[in-house]
């Protein structure tokens, strides 16, 4: 347990760099002049310039990585380009928009996946089964953004129920963080029906029946503790598909998010901000993994010695 | 003379033991069959259709299904249907594209980490968690701004992501595979680790990577899809799925067929895949 | 009066002031693109031009029947050449950040245009016909123009004529702070989000008329533009998508303005590049282009297909002209001329929404063997393209830039001039395929000098029929105006081209 945990803290500022450095090496391998395309198509000869010293091109690429490293470390991640602003604070003005959507997701998935899957499992191979493991594989197979347009259609346009445009009040919180939540919820599903398919066969249940304790408490007490590992499993180590799905949904729904922020970005071709976004995503993910899987292997052993 | 004439009985046909078998494999044969119905789709589409995909008429626009267009047709006239199946074949060179390149660059790199071991195996498996931790979409944003849109560029940064799933895979069943008697035997032996990756391991690995193929090829087309309909994949005119469900975009509420059919392909597409892939699995864990 | 009569009047006036923040409204507009700057001599955009217009005047402006009026000059007069036109200015006037408007003023406006150093975008115009314009005295104004120039009092209505605080244009910050005279000032610019402007009271106008608040706002999306009409996030919405135009009329609750306007969209042809520096070769793709098929498809019909460079409310305009049917023989035989009888490829840079119409004739002029590559760029990455020098364009290889250009009523030079004259090449001009054709420079100085409007007009005709035959683009359609508003929203205008005046709206 000590060396796993060793490892794994040894390998989270490793990859951290890794990352940093492979975005770093994208945004200087793009064609072109890297200080032209920092300082923006607009900018003077002057400021080309200044770019130019500040990102250090002259110097070796060690030195310009340390540079940047450094910069991002004092939280200093240049200017976007179209709105002259930090873009520390572009992507802190977005942030909170993408997380209040990534915890309503969860929370929507873990709501209804869990149960969902303990259905599936307490019901095995009977129709209820089916019904859930049909759904959940139709939920992994959709394109969120299908889903979030034909709800749209519907829901906004036709029906006129529920605001279309960006996050204005708390009704248009409601269809972008479905159709967030209909992959987790899937996955979730699956998950802990098969984790208490697992548990259910294992001795102690066997012998808590023999007890004659309730089924109720039974499944409750002990088999619903073993459904956390696949919900911490989910929540911290998919985080990064759930970054991806809001990229997309973000861009269907015009919610003010960082995924938004990175598909303009892009279509702008904004490079700090692109840069920006990339690491605090990135970022993002490889703790929420580390915290996962601490997690897990701290909850793993209690539940085996209980 | 008592009639206990105990007959042989006869070894059922051979198609009728096939089809048993698909009954039983429930999963298999659903998977197996809606993909195959795909991939015959994309292939035969001249033969479906008898409308050119690309071909605009501007007077018959943001038609409603009919006989003559089974799927209506889109903003420019063209037959959502034709453009539909024709769409079939690009999802198919995607997947094969992208999980084929995926695997060239992923398996070797995993077999090289799960014989060599030791530091060439943790920096391979870093190397590899780094491109894990960027969140796919993310990681294939990041190279399309490099490189530029297009499908080629697409599926090059798709395969991208899907690269260390196949080092990871390979690298566990390597592993898995060098504590095997028979492998250890082999190399008592002597025979030269060549011979034994490619006899032993391959040999045994090409179950679980079949099954990993399937589930991959779900996500690529997900994920093509998703960049498309941003703009930052395959690009107009051609008839990928998921740059048709952009254009259906600045039609809401006025035209849902232009984002219905080819969302429907998707999910219809990925389902099977997915499905197979689970049956797949399934198999595969009941016979080892 | 007794207490009764006291208590009476006191609560009336009361509720009188309670009730008029119940009209403290906030009209919002919605359009189809960011503005550009907060600066008007540094932008053409209408659409930006929109947003500029409740909080900039210039000298003149544009009464309700389009002919000028007094602004912030109160009189003029010139001499009998034309040249010298002297101007009286209003006084007891400021800018929103408290410089006072004097003549002062007005000669460093016009200088920072004339200044060649300054690489202001509109600047060109002025810079065509205007020598100087020198101070008199505090309040009086000396205009000296290079020849007689038929537009100029309605070039001083719009554009580089909107007077800027020359202190704000000192400290370079106009083009995110907007700094003018007009009854709105400047609350905020949100970039990407939204533009604030709330009633100036330091106006020295009428001040009553006109919302309180105004907020522009923007989407590239139609469904969105749609939507937001319909949820009554915005009241208005300019220009109109025209796949929910017709939408939009049926519904009851809304309403759609239409009128022929000036906006001309065209595919200009980089006549450096080979082949399309074959004049057959240019004329071959108009041939080819169904002009009819495109307004039906891409405008729903509310749009006028092209047959000349000037729109038909400009001054000048030639209906007889047909000079491209759609013929694709013709086209295919003028190819096969011009030696390149299997066709060739191009590339084509279009923004945002009008990538559609690229691909229309991407199939269109595939029938001739005409492959055309279509670039769809965000809007300031499609300017830096659309712009860029003959050197810049030849290393992107852009063959050919798709874009829209009105000149409201200002008459035909400016609708010819900054796209055709030899001297507007671009960046400075709009002249982006580089046309030079000193015929057509001849027939255009000599219709700007000439003060008779018929044989002026008869000049034009000339030059329309010489852009026409000389091709250097394939004109598409004019656009007809459309915006919608609320049924509650009334005193909007529009002057041809797009550009919606909301300054005098009223909402409930």
């Amino acid at each position: 347990m000590k060396a796993y945990l060793a490892k794994k803290l040894i390998a989270f500022p490793v990859i951290l760099i890794g990352v940093s450095m492979l975005i770093f090496g994208s945004i200087r391998a793009l064609p072109g002049d890297p200080a032209r395309l920092m300082a923006g198509p607009e900018a003077t000869q002057e400021a080309v310039d200044n770019m130019r010293v500040r990102l250090g091109l002259d110097q070796p690429i060690v030195t310009q990585y340390v540079h940047f490293a450094t910069d991002v470390l004092h939280g200093n991640l240049g200017l976007s380009l179209q709105s002259q602003q930090p873009v520390t604070q572009e992507i802190g003005e977005r942030l909170p928009y993408t997380l209040a959507l990534a915890v309503l997701a969860y929370f929507l998935a873990v709501v209804i996946g869990v149960p969902a899957g303990m259905i599936g499992a307490v019901y095995r191979n009977r129709w209820p089964d089916y019904g859930v493991m049909l759904l959940a594989i139709a939920g992994a197979s959709i394109a969120n953004f299908w889903l979030g347009l034909m709800a749209m259609n519907y829901f906004s346009v036709s029906l006129g129920w529920l605001p279309l445009l960006g996050a204005t009040s708390w009704k248009s919180y409601i269809l972008p963080s479905i159709t967030l939540a209909v992959l987790p919820m899937a996955v979730m599903a699956r998950m802990t029906r098969s984790s208490m398919l697992d548990v259910l066969s294992e001795d102690y249940i066997r012998t808590a029946r023999a007890k004659g304790l309730s089924a109720v408490t039974i499944y409750c007490s002990h088999a619903f503790r073993n459904a956390l590992i696949p919900i911490v499993t989910i929540v911290a180590l998919n985080f990064g598909s759930l970054i991806g799905g809001a990229v997309v949904t973000e861009s269907v729904f015009n919610w003010p998010g960082i995924g938004r922020l990175l598909v303009d970005s892009v279509r702008y071709r904004d490079y700090p901000v692109i840069q920006g976004v990339a690491l605090v995503a990135v970022c993002g993910v490889v703790v929420m993994n580390l915290l996962g899987e601490l997690l897990i292997a701290f909850l793993n052993p209690k539940i085996r010695f209980d | 003379m008592s009639a206990i004439i105990t007959q042989l009985p006869r070894r059922k046909p051979r198609m009728l033991r096939f089809f048993r078998w698909l009954w039983r494999h429930p999963a298999v044969t659903l998977g197996g069959v809606i993909v195959s119905a795909i991939v015959l789709m994309g292939i035969f589409a001249p033969l479906l259709t008898r409308h050119d995909p690309y071909a605009q008429d501007l007077i018959d626009t943001l038609l409603a299904p009919s006989a003559d267009h089974l799927f209506g047709t889109d903003d420019y006239g063209r037959d959502i249907f034709a453009r539909v199946i024709y769409g079939a074949r690009i999802s198919i060179v995607e997947v094969v594209l992208s999980v084929g390149l995926a695997m060239i660059v992923g398996i070797p790199l995993g077999v090289i980490a799960g014989m060599a071991g030791r530091y060439v195996d943790m920096i391979i498996m870093w190397l590899m968690d780094m491109l894990f931790a960027f969140p796919g979409i993310v990681l294939a944003i990041l190279v399309v701004s490099i490189l530029g849109g297009g499908l080629i560029n697409l599926l090059i940064a798709i395969s991208l992501f899907a690269i260390p799933v196949y080092a990871r895979l390979s690298r566990n069943l390597t592993l898995g595979l060098k504590q095997m008697e028979y492998v250890e035997a082999a190399q008592a032996l002597g025979l030269s680790h060549y011979r034994i990756i490619v006899h032993y391991i391959l040999r045994n690995a090409v179950g679980p990577i079949i099954v990993q193929s399937t589930l991959t090829a779900g996500t690529v087309i997900l994920a093509a899809a998703s960049l498309s309909f941003l703009g930052l994949g395959v690009q107009p005119p051609m008839p990928e799925w998921g740059t048709m469900m952009s254009d259906g975009r600045n039609f809401l509420g006025i035209n849902i067929y232009l984002s219905l059919f080819p969302g429907l392909a998707i999910m219809l597409t990925v389902l099977g895949f997915n499905v197979l892939g689970d049956g797949l699995r399934d198999l595969l864990d009941t016979r080892s | 009066m007794n207490s009764k009569m006291r208590l009476t009047l006191l609560s009336t006036a009361l509720l009188a002031a309670l009730s008029s923040p119940l009209y403290a409204a906030t009209l919002t507009i919605m359009q189809n693109e960011a503005p550009r700057s907060m600066d008007p001599g540094n932008q053409t955009a209408t659409f930006t031009g929109t947003v500029l217009d409740p909080m900039y005047e210039g000298l003149l402006r544009m009464s309700p029947e389009l002919k000028p009026e007094a602004a912030l000059a109160t009189s003029w007069s010139s001499d009998e050449t034309g040249l010298k036109w002297t101007f009286k200015l209003r006084s007891g006037v400021t800018f929103h950040d408290g410089t006072p408007f004097n003549a002062d003023a007005v000669v460093a406006n016009f200088a920072r245009h004339l200044d060649a150093k300054r690489g202001l975008a509109a600047s060109g115009r002025l810079r065509t016909f205007l020598d100087s314009v020198t101070k008199v005295d505090d309040s009086t104004v000396l205009f000296t123009l290079k020849k007689p120039y038929p537009a100029f009092l309605n070039l001083l209505t719009t554009g580089a004529s909107l007077m800027v605080s020359p202190t704000a244009d000192k400290a370079g910050t106009l083009d995110s702070k907007a700094v003018g005279t007009g009854p709105y000032k400047m609350v905020q610019y949100k970039t990407g989000e939204f533009v604030l402007e709330e009633k100036y009271p330091g106006y020295w106008g009428n001040k009553t008329s006109g919302p309180d608040d105004l907020k522009w706002t923007w989407s590239a999306e139609p469904s969105v533009m749609n939507m937001a009409l319909q949820a009554g996030e915005a009241d208005v919405i300019n220009p109109v998508p025209p796949q929910f135009a017709t939408v939009l009329k049926n519904n009851p609750k809304f309403e759609l303005h239409e009128s022929p306007g000036s906006a001309v969209f065209w595919v200009a042809l980089n006549t450096d590049l080979k082949p399309l520096d074959d004049v057959r070769v240019r004329q071959a793709l108009n041939f080819a282009t169904d002009r009819a098929g495109l307004v039906r498809a891409i405008m729903s019909g509310f749009a006028i297909p092209a047959n000349s460079p000037l729109a038909p409310v400009t001054a000048g305009y030639d209906k007889t002209l047909d000079p491209y049917p759609l013929n694709i023989e013709k086209a295919k035989a003028l190819l096969k001329e011009a030696g390149v009888p299997n066709g060739f490829t191009m590339t084509i840079a279009v923004q945002g929404q009008d990538a559609r119409i690229g691909q229309v004739l991407q199939s269109m002029w595939a029938k001739i063997g005409v492959k055309l590559d279509v670039r769809q760029m965000e809007s300031g990455v499609w300017a830096k393209a659309a712009f860029a020098d003959q050197a810049g364009k030849k290393a992107d290889n852009t063959g050919s830039v798709l874009a829209s250009w009105s000149s409201g009523v200002n008459g035909a030079d400016l609708q010819l001039r900054p796209l055709y004259y030899s001297k507007s090449f671009a960046p400075g001009g709009a002249n982006l395929g580089f046309f030079n054709d000193p015929k057509l420079d001849e027939m255009l100085d000599k219709a700007a000098s000439t003060q008779d409007e018929n044989a002026r007009n008869a000049i034009y005709v000339d030059a329309q029929k010489e852009i026409n035959q000389q091709a250097p683009q394939v004109v598409l359609y004019y656009q007809n105006d459309l915006y919608a508003t609320g049924k509650d929203v009334s005193g909007v205008t529009m002057i041809p081209g797009g550009q919606i005046v909301v300054k005098d709206a009223h909402k409930g």
